[in-house]
């Protein structure tokens, strides 16, 4: 595209003044706020297509191809009319030049040959609820109220995707089981082919495929293990680039009692044989609570050949519980086995994340305690906070299904925590989230990898996510970690979980129609219910109280859960489940948020992705007057940060991205003690390790906002 | 210039890490091996899309700056860091410079990584011929090498600094620029983690050049900063006919100049001298400035490769009380 000739500056360099202190030492807030306006004068105005009118535009797009006229057909024309100009009367600006510029980047509709504009973010957003609401006017209408309020931001390939007539799928999150034999995981690696070529993140778990040297047709010593495996997916992952638009992105997950745990975790070492490295493929270990009590005392740690233990139990490794038969299985002669220091196990685990941030942790018997829904979980995703059932699927020789099993697909979207508090109406800010993402579910069919399709007809699981956590603390002058910080989080957390089962158990109210697998779940049995009937969730600080009396919200009591389980027990609830709290990279800057409930990595964050180059963002809210309050996650320290998780946690069903940071003090011991911190306090899953190394004093940029201490 | 033999030290004693004379060395040492890395470590082939939305002219551009890099990191590797070891004050400096040696080798290495990746076997001989017939690229080249096989301890460390702090930048502009405006953002991270490292041992090698100018008369002081400033100014005017060699083909050289003077004040300050040039012509392009930054800030997704922060970690292990639950 083609710039306007610039007079000043233009709006990368006055961007990148943000990074750089002001004459008087402080944040150039005004620089970023006058890149975001030029980049609309320079390049974004002179880059748009005009049109004379609504119906214009409508009667273009659909008839270029742009729109997908079917959705536009479910309305009149009067409707759509109403809804543009609810949309455009909000007079929606973005905050920041990174939120402006990812939009136009990233999910704008583009002409084909990519060189004009053809939607500005009301448009998107319109586009999106009458997609999503299939033709229900109201659901449109409440879809367009809390989008362009801020309140709810669908994830990235729903937002970006809707209502095009040229797109991808509108879910993008895949979690696949390979089993013990070839055929399964020749469909494992066409599936992440697949799956890629449409878009989406992968995680496969290897954990039941058996260990290198393990024998074939009894013969000993002629498996190899799972690392061949990994480089296949690595490279699949490399091939099916969308169009060139961006990579494949895969992860793999193996038990830490699988046999090839070791050689799984070397493959991330700075310095392995390029034959078994693994560069962009992301690792995550399945760690069960018996592994922590044999660190305890010291003691080794058997691994067991999923072989064996497969022909013992007659079910795959990876849905046994390791915890439950671990002395059993080592008393068993039948099942081969070698041994490797607990602790040791740990400390290994501690210097991979050194050096490369993987792997991911999912402590398993913990998510499993808390999964109310019959099955067991033993993987995650590419972002580690879906934690879903999965069972097998067999195949037939030539490849064709025997028995469809389970696999899982997710579609998530967030609420900005700040705008949600500030919403006119707070149930129905969730309801009209969990309607929003139950449409994704019904909209999907993944007919390429039949085990997904099936999942999700079945479960209709959804992850509402959150977002802004500290933005929202800062802006009411709370530090993030802060007895107060945690209360307000419990009691957030606490009242989302009650509207968004009440919106799942109108829908399956209205339709008539529950997730498969409700009878058996805990939400039919009230098990689930008792925490929150049998004692009372308020608020501990009068600060938090205060917090919610201001914002209108109404905290649920004793009395409310009881009416809410009987009500759930009469007519069940749509969704399997209900939220996963993901990492938020992309919706958070346009949403302006900071990311996710963690604390911002930096006050002014650099962001580098392929499309975008190194642009730079400041934390929501965030003015030269209340600084103190954004502390970054490295001077908060790991145990704040997991406090904070701990409280979100307990009101999640599924899991929460959880990124801990270091200073390049750190030792693996540090690392260690998170870890145990983290599965003490109840944590399900940990995602990245993220060090700081701070440039050497006298080498740093003095000028430069992100590289002081 | 006339070869000559290269010195090398007379007297070996074993290193003992446990008495340590000068902190720094450690503390350095510590930093390089924390921040070892190898090129393979960058998926650079998630670039070749981006190379192919360059011009024909920006690419041997891109091409001929990653020779003149190519360049500079070899003398470097070769006879720089290796000249400097025979003048160390402490054998644990001996090491330490046996370690950029050898990270500069690694660099050195990095564009024929970046080569192989993104550009035929043609295109890359075409650039080292350029490299070979660049007269203000071998004028760099060997007004560096002379001092470094001259006979002044002081006078080698100058010319070193220099170079680690000055001369590479012309070229690392670049890459800077076309990350900032998201072009090969992979490459950029390689050359980052260069930066990283040259940032290091530019600083190391000037505080070692502090240290000794402390021990010599005010009169051989006075002289060596002359020397310094002289030098600089000879590599200077060298470096802005580089820079236009390279540059006034993308109407970048002004934007370049002001990075030289940046990067020129940057280098002095290393060696414990106050700024050349005045601040009204260091005003570096922002986005090229916060680029710069060798921190790990950064944030990344999945999709757009290593990013340039991880570290090798320190090895700890847990006790007893660590595990009580």
């Amino acid at each position: 595209m083609i710039d306007a000739p610039r007079v000043g500056m233009d709006y990368h360099s006055l961007n990148a003044m943000l990074n750089l202190y002001g004459p008087n030492g402080e944040i150039q807030f005004d620089k970023d706020k006058e890149a975001a306006r030029e980049y609309f004068l320079q390049h974004v105005n002179q880059n748009t297509v005009f049109f004379h009118s609504l119906k214009e535009r409508l009667d273009y797009l659909v008839e270029k191809e742009y729109y997908e006229q079917a959705v536009l057909d479910q309305y009149s024309f009067e409707f759509i009319t109403k809804l543009n100009d609810l949309a455009y009367s909000k007079k929606f600006r973005f905050e920041t030049f990174l939120g402006a510029f990812k939009y136009y980047t990233s999910y704008t509709l583009k002409t084909f040959d990519g060189k004009r504009y053809l939607e500005r973010f009301e448009d998107r957003v319109v586009m999106t609820a009458l997609g999503l609401a299939q033709g229900d006017e109201q659901l449109a209408v409440n879809l367009v109220e809390e989008i362009i309020g801020g309140r709810f931001q669908p994830a990235t390939p729903t937002f970006l995707n809707t209502g095009k007539a040229q797109r991808g799928e509108l879910v993008s999150c895949f979690l696949l089981r390979i089993e013990d034999n070839m055929e399964s995981i020749s469909r494992g690696i066409n599936s992440a082919l697949q799956l890629s070529k449409r878009g989406g993140g992968v995680a496969l778990s290897l954990s039941n495929i058996r260990e290198a040297g393990a024998p074939i047709k009894q013969i000993e010593n002629q498996s190899s293990g799972i690392i061949p495996v990994m480089k296949l997916l690595e490279d699949s992952f490399s091939y099916a680039n969308q169009l060139g638009a961006r990579q494949g992105a895969g992860a793999v997950y193996l038990s830490a009692h699988h046999p090839d745990i070791m050689r799984f975790l070397d493959t991330k070492r700075e310095n392995a044989d390029e034959k078994i490295r693994i560069k962009t493929l992301s690792l995550g270990v399945v760690v069960p609570d018996i592994t922590f009590e044999l660190a305890k005392n010291g003691e080794d740690m058997y691994l067991f050949s999923p072989y064996d233990v497969e022909r013992v139990y007659g079910k795959p490794f990876g849905d046994i519980s390791v915890t439950e038969k671990y002395r059993e299985m080592v008393d068993d002669p039948r099942i081969k086995k070698t041994k490797i220091n607990a602790r040791e196990f740990f400390q290994t685990l501690a210097e991979i994340q050194f050096e490369s941030g993987y792997p991911y942790i999912v402590f398993e018997d913990t998510v499993n305690k808390a999964n109310p829904i019959k099955g067991r979980i033993n993987m995650s995703n590419l972002c580690s906070e879906i934690l879903q059932v999965n069972t097998p699927t067999t195949y037939n020789e030539d490849l064709s299904y025997n028995e469809i099993g389970k696999d899982i697909s997710c579609n998530l979207g967030s609420l900005n925590i700040a705008l949600t508090m500030d919403s006119p109406d707070f149930g129905k800010t969730v309801d009209t989230a969990i309607r929003g993402l139950t449409a994704v579910s019904n909209m999907s069919h993944i007919t390429s990898v039949r085990s997904i399709e099936d999942g999700n007809d079945k479960s209709h699981a959804i992850g509402l996510g959150q977002m802004n956590l500290h933005g929202y603390l800062a802006r009411e002058r709370i530090f993030y970690g802060s007895e107060e910080g945690i209360d307000f989080t419990n009691i957030y957390f606490y009242t989302v979980l009650f509207h968004a089962l009440r919106a799942s158990n109108n829908i399956a109210k209205e339709r008539g129609e529950t997730f498969d697998g409700f009878a058996e779940s805990k939400y039919a049995s009230g098990e689930f219910f008792d925490k929150y009937t049998d004692a009372a969730w308020v608020p501990s600080t009068a600060r938090v109280t205060q917090l919610f009396a201001d914002s209108n919200v109404h905290i649920p009591t004793q009395e409310d859960w009881r009416a809410l389980k009987a009500s759930v027990q009469e007519f069940g609830i749509y969704n399997q489940n209900l939220q996963a709290v993901p990492p938020t990279g992309s919706i958070s800057y346009i949403n302006n948020s900071t990311a996710s409930i963690h604390p911002i990595a930096s006050k002014i964050e650099i962001r580098k992705e392929g499309k975008l180059g190194r642009v730079y963002y400041p934390a929501a809210f965030m003015t030269n007057d209340n600084l103190e309050y954004y502390q970054d996650a490295y001077e908060i320290g790991y145990e704040k940060v997991i406090d904070t998780y701990a409280a979100a946690t307990q009101h999640v069903d599924q899991g929460l991205s959880l990124t801990l940071f270091f200073k390049d003090t750190a030792t693996t011991r540090d690392i260690n003690k998170a870890q145990i911190y983290a599965w003490k306090k109840g944590i399900k899953t940990i995602y990245y390790i993220r060090l700081r190394q701070m440039a050497l004093e006298g080498t740093n940029l003095e000028e430069c906002v992100s590289c002081m201490l | 210039m006339t070869p000559e033999k290269l010195k090398l030290v007379d007297h070996v004693q074993a290193i003992n890490w446990n008495r340590i004379q000068d902190d720094k060395d450690l503390e350095v040492w510590n930093r390089l091996v924390n921040n070892f890395w190898l090129p393979e470590k960058i998926p650079l082939s998630n670039d070749i899309q981006s190379w192919n939305t360059l011009t024909r002219d920006e690419q041997i551009l891109t091409q001929r700056v990653f020779t003149g890099l190519t360049l500079l990191d070899t003398i470097q590797g070769t006879v720089g860091a290796v000249s400097l070891i025979p003048d160390a004050i402490t054998p644990h400096e001996e090491a330490v410079y046996t370690n950029i040696a050898f990270m500069e080798s690694v660099h050195a290495k990095s564009y024929s990584s970046i080569f192989s990746t993104l550009c035929s076997t043609k295109d890359i001989d075409d650039a080292f011929r350029w490299s070979v017939e660049n007269e203000n690229l071998q004028k760099k080249a060997s007004i560096v090498m002379e001092y470094y096989q001259g006979d002044s301890p002081l006078k080698r460390k100058v010319a070193s600094t220099l170079l680690e702090s000055f001369l590479f930048y012309s070229g690392f502009y670049l890459p800077m620029y076309w990350s900032s405006r998201a072009k090969l953002t992979n490459t950029a991270d390689l050359i980052r983690l260069i930066i990283r490292d040259e940032a290091v041992h530019g600083y190391y090698i000037g505080y070692k050049f502090q240290k000794g100018l402390e021990k010599v008369s005010q009169e051989e002081r006075d002289d060596i900063k002359d020397y310094t400033f002289s030098l600089l100014y000879e590599l200077y005017d060298n470096e802005v006919q580089y820079t236009q060699d390279l540059y006034d083909g993308v109407g970048l050289t002004e934007d370049v100049k002001k990075f030289l003077h940046y990067n020129a004040n940057k280098a002095l300050m290393n060696l414990g001298y106050e700024a050349m040039f005045p601040k009204t012509v260091t005003d570096v392009n922002p986005a090229i400035l916060s680029a710069l930054s060798p921190n790990a800030d950064e944030n990344h997704d999945f999709f757009s490769g290593s990013g340039s922060s991880y570290v090798i970690g320190k090895a700890v292990s847990t006790e007893d009380e660590d595990w009580d639950f």
